[in-house]
């Protein structure tokens, strides 16, 4: 873990690995996409409806893995004082605003038809919506810092004070009465969803994180080569 | 699936807005490198005619 902290090598490893990721993903969503469209049968409830799940559930597990990862990044960033660890978690944080946006658009879409209504401010949908503005808010504080330390060290306390919300999130629907239905796959005993429903979901999800992967490693290759730029600046201008 | 159904265009405007936020980040992510490495192709240029001007 220690040798990944050096930029060069990351960069090497993660140009190996990124097309292979890269196919995996396309494959899955292709895979994902003919399940959920095609083959999984309308739901006795939802009908058709249904099949918005294949997008808004993985986008909310997505949301929810990636501000999780973007906080054990600056923990291990702010423990072991490796800077990589910082850029990380600053590449992964735009991919997890998509994932949180896409989760409340689409959740918006299934709720009209379903509930009656685009919103309610109950705790499952609010705690979601708290965690888009943590993410809009850390993205606030890299724009206004630049790319110094006390950025990073400012975006830390903002991502590790905000991952509180993440268990808030999941079991808002246990603790407080809420219109969204308690977790369905995730589970005490096992998921309550038919398997004609839960592969293609589960393959979404897949599909989901290698697409994260994909852009994770590419938006951490374009923040290693900023640095570059700005110190070769900096050396060019102690030069002149 | 029937797209005679109830409510189907919801789900079509789900997959749709999924798509484009989706394609969208990939093509701004994939902008910002192209750019960062053009900017660095640049800078490396500017400084190597310098190093190689003792000779």
């Amino acid at each position: 873990m220690q040798k990944l902290a050096n930029p060069k090598l990351f960069l090497r490893l993660a140009d190996m690995v990124r097309p292979w990721v890269l196919g995996a993903t396309i494959v899955l969503l292709v895979l994902g996409l003919y399940l959920a469209i095609v083959q999984a049968p309308q739901d006795y409830q939802q009908g058709e409806t249904v099949r918005i799940m294949f997008v808004h559930v993985p986008a909310a597990w997505m949301a929810l893995f990636v501000y999780s990862f973007m906080a054990l990044a600056h923990g291990a960033g702010l423990v072991f004082r490796h800077p990589i660890a910082h850029i990380a978690a600053k590449a992964a944080a735009p991919i997890g605003a998509c994932f949180t946006f896409l989760a409340l658009a689409t959740g918006s879409l299934w709720g009209k038809p379903m509930w009656g209504t685009w919103w309610v401010w109950d705790a499952r949908l609010t705690s979601m919506f708290v965690l888009f503005l943590l993410y809009l808010g850390y993205l606030a504080v890299w724009s206004a810092f630049g790319e110094d330390n006390r950025a990073a060290r400012i975006a830390s306390v903002v991502a590790l004070v905000g991952f509180i919300n993440v268990p808030i999130v999941k079991f808002s629907v246990d603790w407080w009465n809420s219109l969204h239905q308690p977790a369905s796959v995730l589970r005490a005993g096992g998921p309550s969803i038919d398997s004609s429903l839960l592969t293609p979901l589960f393959i979404m999800a897949l599909a989901y994180a290698g697409l994260f992967v994909t852009l994770w490693l590419l938006a951490m290759k374009a923040e290693v080569l900023t640095r570059r730029i700005h110190q070769m600046q900096v050396a060019q201008a102690g030069e002149a | 699936m029937d797209f005679s159904a109830p409510h189907v265009g919801f789900v079509i405007a789900a997959y749709v807005i999924s798509a484009l936020v989706l394609i969208g980040l990939a093509a701004r992510i994939g902008l910002v490198l192209k750019a960062r490495q053009r900017e660095l192709k640049l800078l490396e240029e500017r400084k190597s005619p310098r190093r190689r001007a003792p000779r």
